[in-house]
């Protein structure tokens, strides 16, 4: 399987960041991570489907509602890589359990410091996931905002 | 009668020479009381709140969900616009037009 976080490394390269991690099972309907934690650990989506949320008031309760959905190759958890280093999203595994490769801040900064290409690929393939998130939701943020100015101005 | 006039005059002073010793005297007791009048309070400011606890909710705005309806359903159709907003945003972002951009939703939940 190939993981969109080591895109254009070498499969020794690959191998070599793939060992840093620590397989991890996600049972059905528990929380890889909440909101608010502290994020020491980044993770690759090996099995199964991790489901973020954010919570919403709705009716008067606070529900988690669904933000995105992160498949096998794909990345969660990035930050662990970004300042103030808490997560900002809850992370479950909604209907099947899933399974992730745990990749700790501690390790990926020493691999990074021993290995700079490596690390520097790792880096700007990390910055196409962030950015196509932050694609994504300005994208739906103007979509969302041009309903509300057509309701006001209707 | 003379005595009369003079003895009313008398008494009239007497009584305003009375009033006015104990007016100053209450003022003297006011002034030299170890407890203070009551003042009215300062109305604290209230301090500056740029975020609200609440959503402001436009009158204009209808409510999106009648009461009858389920909140399980209600969070499925939340999910539902989530996912359909997500994939018009994809496919904005896959070839970037206007009208891609303002294509309208066909989610139950905005419709």
């Amino acid at each position: 399987m190939t993981h969109e976080l080591l895109n254009g490394l070498s499969p020794t390269e690959a191998e070599k960041v793939l060992e840093l991690g620590t397989r991890l099972i996600v049972p059905t309907g528990t929380s890889l991570f909440r909101l608010g934690d502290p994020a020491d650990r980044l993770f690759l989506v090996k099995r199964g489907r991790i489901r973020l949320t954010l919570p919403m008031q709705v009716r008067g309760r606070e529900e988690d509602i669904f933000v995105e959905e992160r498949a096998p190759g794909q990345t969660v958890g990035w930050s662990a890589l970004i300042p103030p280093y808490r997560f900002t999203l809850t992370a479950t595994a909604p209907l099947f359990e899933a399974e992730v490769i745990a990749l700790s801040q501690e390790a990926l900064r020493q691999y990074f410091a021993a290995n700079p290409a490596a690390g520097h690929k790792i880096a700007l393939n990390l910055a196409v996931v962030i950015g196509h998130r932050l694609q994504l939701f300005q994208t739906m943020w103007l979509r969302e905002m041009q309903r509300t100015v057509e309701v006001r101005s209707a | 009668m003379d005595m009369l006039l003079m003895g009313l005059c008398l008494g009239v002073a007497g009584v305003v020479f009375v009033a006015l010793a104990f007016g100053a005297a209450m003022r003297s007791e006011s002034w030299n009381s170890s407890v203070q009048p009551e003042l009215p309070l300062v109305q604290a400011a209230a301090p500056a709140r740029f975020f609200s606890d609440r959503v402001a909710v436009p009158r204009s705005v209808p409510p999106l969900q009648g009461p009858q309806v389920p909140i399980e359903v209600l969070l499925l159709q939340i999910e539902n616009h989530v996912r359909m907003e997500q994939a018009a945003a994809e496919s904005f972002l896959a070839f970037p037009t206007h009208a891609l951009l303002h294509s309208k939703t066909t989610s139950p939940f905005v419709n």
